[in-house]
């Protein structure tokens, strides 16, 4: 595993142009391989990413993109005008975080444990059941949750709570239990899909290595820590980073809909997605989402690459670049 | 280090490529658009050549065949195909056009509206209202200016419709898009069941106010405690609709700062700070508190339409024309059993006048013919009854000038009527009243013209704090006007919000640019 | 065969076994976190047969008090409609699943090798594009004005061939379950680094080409974001969309209510399909896929991988 460190670049570079074509020359078939994907990200991701000027443009559309005014800064004042600034900051990434850290203790011991389950027809069942909630969209889910915490129809409120002599809730108005109700649903919802690449990752883990352990007398418990996450660091990690690349775009989806916009919730749901959709469809600019987006990629950027620096002082195999 | 080096190497490379492969691409857009302004100019060389002819009428042979495109929103429907088949042979006849129609669902009508004109598609018309960003793109150049156009090309308008549509839809004192003809002014008031209060003894015309209403919604949760006094969702209209306090917010009504509609002060000020606002939302959460009012109002998104339809409703707030209860009872299956009491003036302002109008796009390749189009909608009984409805004797029966329904009414039924032309050449349903359209042309007159009537008001200078405000304005207001909340709980935080977020720098930019609209007039 | 060496091991391994205890404390947690995915989705197919003034009086029920199938009987009014949508995404969905999940394979191989210097660049060159966009705009422009893709299948497919996310993903199991040493002695053996990709990379990598095909599968399946920008005829559309639209309706409408007070005023009216229509909606959109799933899932078996190094 960490011995391929070791390659090239022992000589000398005499002139980096002809080192160059001599890699070229060596690896032709890599490039090769490469250029459909190539082609694709191009297109569908280079070319378009000129749009990023948009975010310090003010965009008239029979002038063109390119055309349109410049407008300096002026699109990125709405982020930094009100107290809500710090909210929506703070709230993405406090949730994120969570999130991250979330998405990778619960689908990794779920991943570990139905490995463990011998008996393949329950092993099937559970991981096939434990993947239906990635098929629901987020609005579909608010229906079910609201279905639980409506004030009037929900399960809680007509059923569970006077069950257990419970005065009913307001739940769309008390915004302490949102921080849970909102890390459930995503968990719940992103658990099977998690536990998924964990598994395909345990189950690329030679069994000679259990096997050797076993004959020295370690215990499962024993096993686990030592040989099966050790072998998912590197996986382990390039998940963690993406994911911290994303840190400033929250899901939309689960913190507009599944809130029902109540506005007494706004403390604790408004994250940056939501306010900018907001400003959207009052302004209608895409100057000033194109300039939140940008906001969201830099600072994204700059964390992985922090991460990423952090990584590679520790271990270089598991750097993602 | 080094191999770093040579990765920015490549990098720049790549990074040149892409550069010159986007420029390439920015020159095509600007060549378009530098193709659009010259077709512009040329068309209007073209109108104006045609105007030094303008003795000459001008006859179908002239024209070359052309396709229009129109784009509006709307579920699309299964005969499509047929309409326009029929439409085509009605408009070769008249102005040698055939049609495009173009419904958009309104799930994605925004984003693709927003494309379509972002990507300068060539289309021809293009369905545009007030509420739907009107304002901002004509200042992104999305639409022609269309008074010379009107005056060559749609007399039908002009001749069909009261002026005061063209008059309260400028921008700018310029006409960017041809409103419908229907009704003129609004008012607010309440649908309710007539058959409840008809059992109950309740005369609703003593009903004057809102207030007035309490009494009724007592006496109805009494006898009928399944049903819900006053139902509202958190997307149906409340008592601080803009119809219902005749606020006048100058165009888009989320952007705060208006003056009363039916008032001579031009001061803008914050709805929050009036006393009408106030009262009203007090007695809200009076309703809310007794009762009246359901307990999910703020988070519901059952409409108050869903909720006849399931028999829990009492009365809803609608804006009233004539006619909305048979309207909502139709929908509703309760026709017969819904009456409509008006609590409000009635009123004439910008929301109404600009409320449904077709713009040209400024990618049309011949607006002139465009224009022609729109005038045969607000003039042409038989293309403006085809596209509203279908074909005759498939998709309705036709006696008089009233319709029945057939098996294949529901293969063609956009619902559209109120976006194309002139409504009052629309056939009537024979379960709608057959003096609806005398009501509506009675219904327009003598109500009282907001002051602002005809201005909109230019968000782009003060964009970041609408921005801004459009948040805290979400947070508050939808639990403050369904009275859910008791206002005087929570108002001097939602005012403070609303200040640090720019209020005042709105209201100051809003003030500044009526006052120079009321200069000009 | 796999099975059966798995078997072995564990016989003759009697250590080798969690405690029954344990054991038993794994089925009851994965049952009853089974019960809370599967609960939600039961209520979803209870709600779609039930009786619509039922729902608006009293909610979602498990137990409607009266059941109805006029949803399922109003979505396939036009079934045509909906069997052509679900001939679009099929298609969409196995040329895109296929394709992608190659291309993803081409890709994360070269920049899964250490030996390749340019691997860190290209591995950047990808890891950018999910950071940084250049918004909808440029990127419908792209497609639309230097493409002319629009109302064409490609357009379905080809912006989400690349997955980022994916490409790293598979990359990185490149590099830790395929021994390095076996790379060398086949690079010793002469053979080309296609062969090499082809005969052994591949072979050594069915979980996590099954990953990403299943995944892939998903995305493919559940997009409806792209038959809204780029299709404008009925008939071209992908099943989601066409039981999503009814949802991004109800939203628009919702989430606009100056907008839905304007149209409601001006005389427009909307007919939205009731609460158990979406739900049947909802269904129709993902039934197919779910009885997908099991088939990506015989990849997932233990042992597999195993026998397949050995063999």
């Amino acid at each position: 595993m960490s011995t391929q460190a070791v390659h090239v670049d022992l000589e000398q570079p005499p002139r980096r142009k002809a080192k160059f074509i001599r890699t070229v020359k060596k690896y032709w078939m890599f490039y090769l391989m490469m250029l459909p994907a190539l082609l694709v990200l191009l297109l569908n991701n280079y070319i378009p990413m000129f749009g990023i000027i948009i975010a310090f443009k003010n965009i008239n559309y029979t002038d063109g993109i390119l055309g349109s005014p410049w407008s300096g800064f002026s699109n990125f004042k709405y982020l930094f005008m009100t107290s809500d600034s710090w909210v929506i900051t703070r709230n993405t990434l406090l949730y994120n975080s969570g999130f991250i850290i979330l998405n990778l203790i619960f689908p990794l011991a779920f991943a570990i444990m139905l490995n463990e389950i011998k008996n393949r027809f329950l092993a099937k069942m559970h991981q096939t059941v434990m993947f239906l909630p990635y098929f629901l969209s987020m609005i579909v889910i608010s229906y079910l949750t609201y279905a639980f915490l409506s004030d009037t129809n929900g399960f809680f409120n007509k059923t569970l709570l006077p069950m257990l002599n419970i005065d009913p809730v307001n739940w769309y108005f008390t915004k302490e239990v949102w921080p849970y109700i909102l890390s459930m649903v995503n968990t719940w919802k992103s658990m099977g899909y998690y536990t998924v690449i964990y598994m395909a990752a345990i189950i690329g883990i030679d069994e000679e290595y259990y096997e050797a352990a076993t004959i020295d007398g370690a215990s499962k418990f024993k096993q686990i820590f030592t040989i099966t996450i050790p072998l998912l660091t590197p996986i382990i990690t390039i998940m963690t980073l993406l994911q911290i690349g994303r840190i400033f775009n929250a899901d939309f989806g689960l913190f507009f809909q599944v809130p029902r916009e109540s506005g007494v919730l706004f403390p604790v749901t408004n994250v940056i997605d939501t306010y900018v959709y907001r400003t959207f469809i009052t302004v209608g600019d895409i100057g000033l989402s194109s300039a939140a987006g940008l906001i969201q990629s830099v600072v994204g950027f700059t964390l992985v690459f922090l991460s990423n620096w952090i990584v590679r002082r520790i271990d270089s195999d598991n750097a993602l670049f | 280090m080094r191999k770093n080096k040579r990765a920015s190497y490549v990098a720049a490379i790549i990074l040149t490529i892409a550069l010159i492969v986007t420029a390439c691409g920015g020159n095509n857009t600007k060549n378009t658009g530098e193709n659009t302004s010259n077709n512009k100019e040329q068309t209007s060389t073209n109108t104006e050549s045609k105007q030094n002819n303008n003795t000459e009428v001008v006859t179908d042979s002239e024209l070359k065949p052309y396709k229009l495109s129109i784009v509006y929103p709307g579920p699309p429907q299964k005969d499509e195909a047929l309409i326009e088949e029929e439409l085509n042979k009605l408009l070769t006849e008249r102005i040698n056009a055939t049609i495009d129609l173009m419904p958009i669902d309104w799930g994605s009508w925004d984003e693709k509206v927003n494309l379509m004109i972002a990507s300068r598609e060539e289309v021809d018309i293009i369905f545009t209202a007030q509420w739907n960003g009107h304002a901002m793109n004509v200042g992104k150049g999305a639409f022609l200016e269309l008074n010379d156009l009107i005056e060559q090309y749609g007399q039908g308008v002009l001749d069909s419709q009261d002026p005061a549509f063209l008059e309260g839809a400028k921008i700018n004192g310029k006409n960017y898009g041809v409103p419908t003809t229907k009704e003129l002014a609004a008012s607010g008031g309440v649908v309710y069941r007539k058959d409840i209060t008809d059992e109950l003894g309740i005369d609703m015309t003593e009903i004057k106010t809102i207030e007035d209403l309490d009494a009724v919604y007592a006496k109805v949760k009494e006898a009928h405690p399944e049903l819900t006094p006053l139902y509202i969702s958190s997307t149906d209209n409340t008592f601080n609709s803009h119809f219902f306090g005749n606020y006048d917010f100058l165009g888009d009504a989320t952007i705060p700062g208006a003056i009363f509609k039916d008032g001579n002060d031009t001061t803008v000020v914050p709805i929050e700070t009036t006393d009408r606002w106030l009262e009203t939302t007090r007695l809200t959460h009076e309703f809310f508190k007794k009762g009246y009012i359901n307990a999910d109002a703020a988070t519901s998104q059952v409409s108050s339409a869903d909720a006849w339809k399931a028999g829990i409703v009492f009365s809803a707030i609608e804006s009233l024309k004539p006619g909305k209860d048979e309207e909502v009872a139709a929908a509703a299956g309760l026709s017969g059993k819904l009456g409509q009491i008006e609590l409000t003036n009635k009123t004439i302002a910008t929301s109404e006048t600009a409320g449904s109008m077709l713009g040209i796009s400024s990618t049309s390749q011949d607006p002139e013919r465009a224009m022609m189009f729109i005038n045969l909608l607000h003039t042409d009984k038989e293309v403006n009854n085809l596209i509203n409805f279908g074909i005759k004797d498939v998709h309705y029966t036709l006696n008089g000038e009233i319709m029945s329904k057939t098996d294949r009414t529901g293969d063609y039924s956009p619902g559209h009527a109120w976006m194309f032309g002139n409504q009052f050449l629309n056939y009537l349903w024979d379960t709608e009243d057959p003096e609806k359209w005398e009501k509506f042309k009675e219904f327009n007159t003598g109500a009282i013209k907001s002051p602002a009537l005809g201005f909109v008001f230019d968000s782009e200078p003060v964009k970041n704090e609408v921005g801004a405000l459009a948040n805290v304005i979400k947070q508050y207001q939808v639990a403050i006007d369904r009275g859910v909340v008791n206002v005087d709980d929570v108002l001097d935080e939602y005012i403070a919000a609303l200040k640090a977020a720019g209020l005042d720098t709105v209201i100051a930019e809003k003030q500044t640019q009526f006052d120079a609209f009321l200069a000009g007039q | 065969m796999s099975a059966e060496t798995e078997k072995a091991i564990h016989i003759s391994n009697p250590k080798n076994r969690l405690p029954k205890l344990a054991t038993f404390g794994i089925h009851t947690m994965f049952t009853i976190y089974s019960l809370l995915c599967i609960i939600p989705l039961i209520l979803v197919i209870m709600v779609s047969i039930s009786d619509e003034t039922a729902i608006v009086r009293s909610g979602y029920s498990f137990w409607p008090s009266e059941f109805s199938l006029d949803a399922y009987q109003f979505l396939f009014k036009d079934a045509t409609a909906i069997v052509r949508a679900y001939g679009i995404s099929i298609a969409v969905t196995l040329i895109g699943t296929i394709t992608s999940m190659i291309i993803i394979a081409l890709y994360a191989y070269p920049i899964s090798r250490r030996d390749f210097p340019h691997a860190k660049f290209f591995t950047f060159f990808v890891f950018f594009t999910m950071l940084f966009n250049g918004g909808l705009v440029p990127w419908y422009l792209v497609y639309v004005q230097l493409l002319d893709l629009k109302n064409t299948m490609l357009a379905l497919i080809v912006p989400l061939l690349v997955a980022a996310f994916f490409v790293l993903i598979t990359r990185t199991f490149f590099q830790t379950t395929i021994p390095q040493a076996i790379l060398e002695s086949a690079n010793m053996d002469g053979a080309g680094e296609l062969t090499i990709f082809f005969k052994i990379v591949l072979p050594l990598s069915l979980p996590v080409l099954a990953t990403v095909a299943l995944f892939q599968t998903l995305t493919y399946w559940n997009d409806w974001f792209l038959s809204l920008v780029f299709i404008t005829k009925e008939a071209n559309i992908s099943i989601q969309y066409l039981m999503y639209k009814t949802m991004l309706n109800i939203q628009y409408l919702a989430n606009n209510s100056t907008a839905a007070a304007a149209i409601r005023a001006a005389g427009g009216e909307f007919k939205f399909p009731s609460e158990s229509v979406r739900m049947a909606m909802v269904i129709v959109g993902i039934g197919p896929i779910v009885f997908a799933y099991p088939f990506f899932q015989k990849y997932f078996v233990k042992g597999l991988t195993v026998g397949a190094v050995k063999g």
